[in-house]
């Protein structure tokens, strides 16, 4: 059951990250960042601003997307035609930026982040689930849900994957590139900040979270494929659940290496990623 | 021509700049601090810096020591044994610092230990566990805090009392985890109780719901805990929601009960800890007037109460530098080393006096920590029921 | 003209030590000779394959852990161990080229990530090898001929030696025909292909010389500092890498030089400058500026410059 926690919130970086390597091919080392200022900004809604938990995340989630947006903006945009390396150095340096900056902030005690649920675990035959748990698995998987809404139905979701497919020839239909990579950047943080809201009551908030959360979604970016959006939801998921089997049944010490033993399993067999389908890459 | 004539200039400037000492002339005593400010375990490099601080402005408020007042240099080492060492040479190269206090984790003080010798140049270890700090045969250490052999001692009077007769471990994997898994192992056989299950966590895991799986199924009495405070909450929180009834005790000191309360609440219930003071109640400390001007200072500056269990170790730090400093009579290396031996004096942990550790002829200082256990009990820290005077 | 600053230079590294204020500063000289070594080591598969490796603290932990233990365990002579790194790096790099071969881009770089990752793990639970998070401690000193070279001039001059035969491997290798092969991967990799170059054995002999560089480093670095541990395997290790490399021109030869000493210098300066707080916020912020004014690296800029 824990896998599935730990799988939605894989599954929530991985979209936001895939995305965001797929379509603008950058490695966006930042993004652990943005799961750690989602963390944060529901810390501060709820004890200085003194908002409700759902309102609180909610603006975590708008927070995420806001401050993504400026990031690309700023800091991508003008660096465009540069190669991925130079974009890739730019990510490293807002990661330094951002963590440190936090650092400064907050101060290096990890932070509790209140939650309405009961403490006490619900039990579903033999398996005993923490209610807060379980929301934010409701939690995750809506979001999932709505982002792949988002992607398939909507106009934009039309254009992002255009771009994503063909960029030259989405440009010739009148896609506005500059946009897209905006709103991809912004929508990619988004989720990254949810799932920092969402995880952050189950665990502490503290800097240096967003570290393994961004290995994670770099896995979970792999294992899908680049740019699949199902690819990344499954892969997520399988991470999660592997991870809790592999720990189980393995020495705990190697907990971690499953991550890495999965993908390089993978990439010696199937080296579009698990999911893709016969994409060519590179 | 003219091209030839500035870049001259500049390299002579860049020169100039490179060579210039740092400090001036009649200066304060500086004492250096390496500690990781940033980095995973931050909050406790933060602690320890704020306890030494609280030291700092004691001193010289009562007029430093020998009329100069003493200044902290404080480096972050960021939780790489590169860096400390790094660190540590910067201070005694650059600031010319006569004494330093560090590094926090055993590898950072191992690895600046070499600069100390290269540079004759003491440092009070004020946290770190590893044995090998002190039998490494590097006459420069001088330690306050227990390795964990000690603690394991400190803690053998209790065994019967708590009643354990199979005990698990759960420890973070680094050297302080294992370190504590082998002390309290070996101290709990010797004991006659069993050892069952050893599992670990990553230093940055935040679940440990496998591991504790593992733990429930040994059919074990009391489950031994070595890991800083936030995973401590990690582990109680997921024991509660796996059901796992048993004793928990944490050792090395880094539990910070208090906080305990606050982010585990009702999963901290009935949990003992092994610290090395009690801000609880300070005047159950060995001195316990400066035991309670500490805790006041402490919430006088604001700093959060959970952190005075880390924060102390900074200032009996400092203030063991400052003892040494003292009878040395001078701010120079050699001669606080020698001192450091002569060192005797009570600092809030407790009695601070320095015995040899380690191989003839290049012994390192050990000093004997004061040990005790708490509970929290109804959420709030208590002494165990055995200890409690009536 | 060249000739001459070129000259200048040579005379002021090798009377370096006599000319530098403190032994500090010798300290920074040595990590930024040990991390030269490194960029340059990464700057062939970055800069002339076009592949991002981003394990390679992996290679430089394996080269630091062999030449220690070799040397502690069994009492090998440091330069035996030094060797031994290179060729266990090497060996390492011959693996993950071979296995990294099937993919390219994004995927290479999560392979050798999780090698590195691997590497890490291992370091850390196999206690009976290499003691893991209890570290080595008391990694001895080389020794020239009865010599000991533990102080700091000389251990420079061990370092600057390597440094100058990192350097003229790199030249040589980029100027051969290996090296423009090199190149046309870079470039574009299925007409290289139709030209006959092969990929499989370019891209490996480029992962093998790389690590094995990378390991003559870790050796370095085990008998400078006396202890190991596996905090080597730090992925910030590898990111302070990349930062050197692209920051100081990737696919130059001068590139990763200036940036390994530009970015081991500056957190020291940092160091001086500010207090605790800030350093690692400023060098995120520098970092920043830097790029976004230099996109192409320092060295590249410089060129255009002068041009």
């Amino acid at each position: 059951m824990n896998g599935l926690v730990l799988g939605g919130t894989y599954a929530l970086l991985g979209i936001g990250l895939t995305l965001i390597f797929g379509l603008m091919n950058l490695v966006n080392f930042a993004h652990g960042e943005f799961y750690t200022l989602g963390a944060y900004a529901t810390f501060a809604a709820l004890t200085l601003g003194g908002l409700g938990f759902f309102a609180a995340l909610a603006v975590a989630i708008v927070l995420g997307a806001a401050a993504g947006a400026l990031c690309e903006r700023v800091l991508l945009r003008p660096l465009r035609g540069e190669s991925i390396d130079t974009t890739m150095l730019v990510m490293i340096g807002l990661w330094i930026v951002m963590q440190n900056g936090e650092l400064l902030a907050w101060g290096g005690v990890a932070k509790s982040i209140p939650h309405p649920f009961p403490t006490a675990p619900l039990t579903l035959g033999p398996v005993g689930i923490a209610p807060l748990r379980l929301f934010v698995v409701a939690a995750a998987l809506a979001l999932i849900a709505a982002s792949w809404l988002v992607i398939q139905r909507t106009r934009l979701g039309r254009a992002m994957r255009a771009t994503f497919q063909d960029r030259e020839t989405a440009a010739l239909m009148g896609v506005r590139i500059d946009r897209i990579h905006t709103v991809t950047f912004a929508f990619g943080s988004a989720l990254a900040a949810a799932a920092g809201a969402l995880l952050g009551p189950i665990f502490l908030a503290y800097p240096s979270m967003g570290d393994l959360a961004s290995a994670k979604a770099f896995c979970v970016v792999i294992l899908g494929g680049l740019g699949n959006l199902a690819g990344a939801t499954l892969g997520g998921l399988v991470l999660g659940i592997a991870e809790e089997l592999g720990a189980g049944y393995v020495s705990s010490g190697y907990r971690d290496a499953v991550g890495f033993v999965i993908i390089i399993l993978v990439l010696l067999f199937r080296p579009s990623g698990l999911f893709a389908r016969a994409e060519r890459i590179g | 021509m003219l091209k030839r004539w500035w870049s001259t200039l500049l390299v002579a400037l860049v020169a100039g700049a490179l060579a210039a000492p740092a400090g001036f002339a009649q200066s304060p005593i500086k004492i250096g601090v390496i500690e990781p400010l940033s980095g995973p375990v931050a909050a406790s490099g933060n602690y320890v810096r704020m306890g030494a601080e609280i030291a700092r402005d004691w001193v010289n408020a009562q007029g430093g020591v020998n009329g100069r007042k003493i200044e902290l240099v404080i480096e972050d080492n960021k939780s790489d044994p590169k860096e400390a060492a790094s660190a540590a040479e910067k201070l005694i190269v650059r600031d010319k610092v006569p004494a330093i206090m560090g590094a926090w984790g055993s590898s950072m003080t191992l690895a600046a230990m070499p600069k100390l010798q290269e540079y004759g140049v003491p440092m009070v270890v004020e946290t770190s566990s590893a044995s090998s700090v002190t039998k490494s045969g590097n006459p420069w250490i001088f330690r306050i805090s227990p390795p964990s052999e000690m603690e394991a001692l400190g803690l053998a009077q209790y065994v019967d009392k708590l009643g354990v007769k199979k005990a698990d471990f759960l420890a973070v994997n680094t050297d302080w985890g294992r370190g504590s898994i082998q002390a309290f192992g070996d101290m709990l056989k010797k004991k006659g109780a069993e050892v069952g299950a050893a599992e670990f966590m990553e230093q940055s895991a935040t679940d440990m719901s496998a591991q504790l799986t593992k733990i429930k199924s040994t059919g074990g009495d009391t489950l031994f805990l070595t890991t800083a405070v936030e995973q401590i909450t990690l582990v109680l929180k997921q024991s509660q929601e796996q059901r796992l009834t048993r004793k928990v005790v944490t050792t090395g000191g880094s539990s910070s009960p208090s906080q305990l309360i606050k982010q585990a609440g009702a999963a901290a219930e009935g949990t003992y800890h092994i610290v090395f003071f009690m801000p609880w109640f300070p005047e159950a400390m060995p001195d316990g007037k400066l035991a309670k001007a500490f805790v006041d200072e402490w919430a006088k500056r604001g700093h959060p109460f959970e952190g005075l269990t880390e924060g102390f170790r900074g200032h009996d730090g400092i203030a063991t530098i400052v003892e040494a400093v003292k009878i040395a009579g001078k701010d120079e290396a050699k001669a606080i080393q020698q001192a450091l031996w002569k060192v005797s004096f009570t600092g809030v942990n407790g009695p601070i006096k320095f015995d040899k550790d380690g191989p003839a002829g290049k012994e390192s200082g050990q000093s004997k920590p004061s040990i005790f256990l708490v509970q929290i009990k109804d959420g709030k820290v208590a002494l165990p029921d055995f200890l409690a005077k009536k | 003209m060249k000739r001459a600053v070129i000259a200048l230079a040579a005379v002021a590294l090798l009377t370096l030590p006599f000319w530098l204020a403190s032994p500090y500063h010798l300290h920074v000289a040595i990590m930024a000779g040990i991390f030269t070594i490194l960029a340059l080591s990464l700057n062939l598969l970055l800069g002339y394959t076009g592949q991002l490796s981003l394990g390679h603290a992996g290679f430089f932990g394996i080269g630091a852990y062999t030449s220690a233990l070799l040397t502690l365990k069994l009492a090998w002579p440091v330069w035996l161990g030094l060797a031994s790194a290179a060729a266990l790096a090497g060996l390492a790099g011959w693996a993950i080229g071979r296995l990294a071969l099937k993919v390219r881009g994004a995927y290479f770089v999560l392979v050798t990530i999780s090698f590195a990752g691997m590497i890490s793990l291992v370091s850390i639970n196999w206690m009976e090898l290499t003691n893991g998070p209890l570290g080595l401690p008391g990694v001895p000193a080389p020794e020239l001929a009865g010599l000991s070279l533990r102080t700091k001039s000389a251990y420079y001059y061990l370092v600057l030696a390597a440094v100058a035969g990192s350097y003229l491997v790199c030249h040589r290798l980029v100027h051969s025909r290996l090296g423009r092969a090199f190149l046309a991967l870079r470039e574009n990799e299925s007409l290289a292909e139709s030209v006959g170059v092969d990929p499989t054995h370019t891209l490996v002999l480029a992962t093998v010389v790389s690590a094995a560089m990378a390991g003559v480093a870790g050796g370095l670095y085990a008998h400078y500092t006396r202890f190991v541990s596996p905090e080597v395997f730090l992925f910030s290790y590898t990111v302070t890498m990349v930062i050197m490399v692209v920051a100081g021109g990737k696919g130059t030869l001068a590139g990763p030089v200036v940036g390994a000493v530009l970015f081991t210098v500056l957190p020291e300066a940092l160091r001086e400058a500010m207090p605790w707080q800030w350093q690692l916020l400023a060098y995120g912020v520098l970092l920043i500026l830097l790029v976004f004014f230099l996109p192409r690296g320092i060295v590249p800029a410089l060129s255009a410059w002068r041009r």
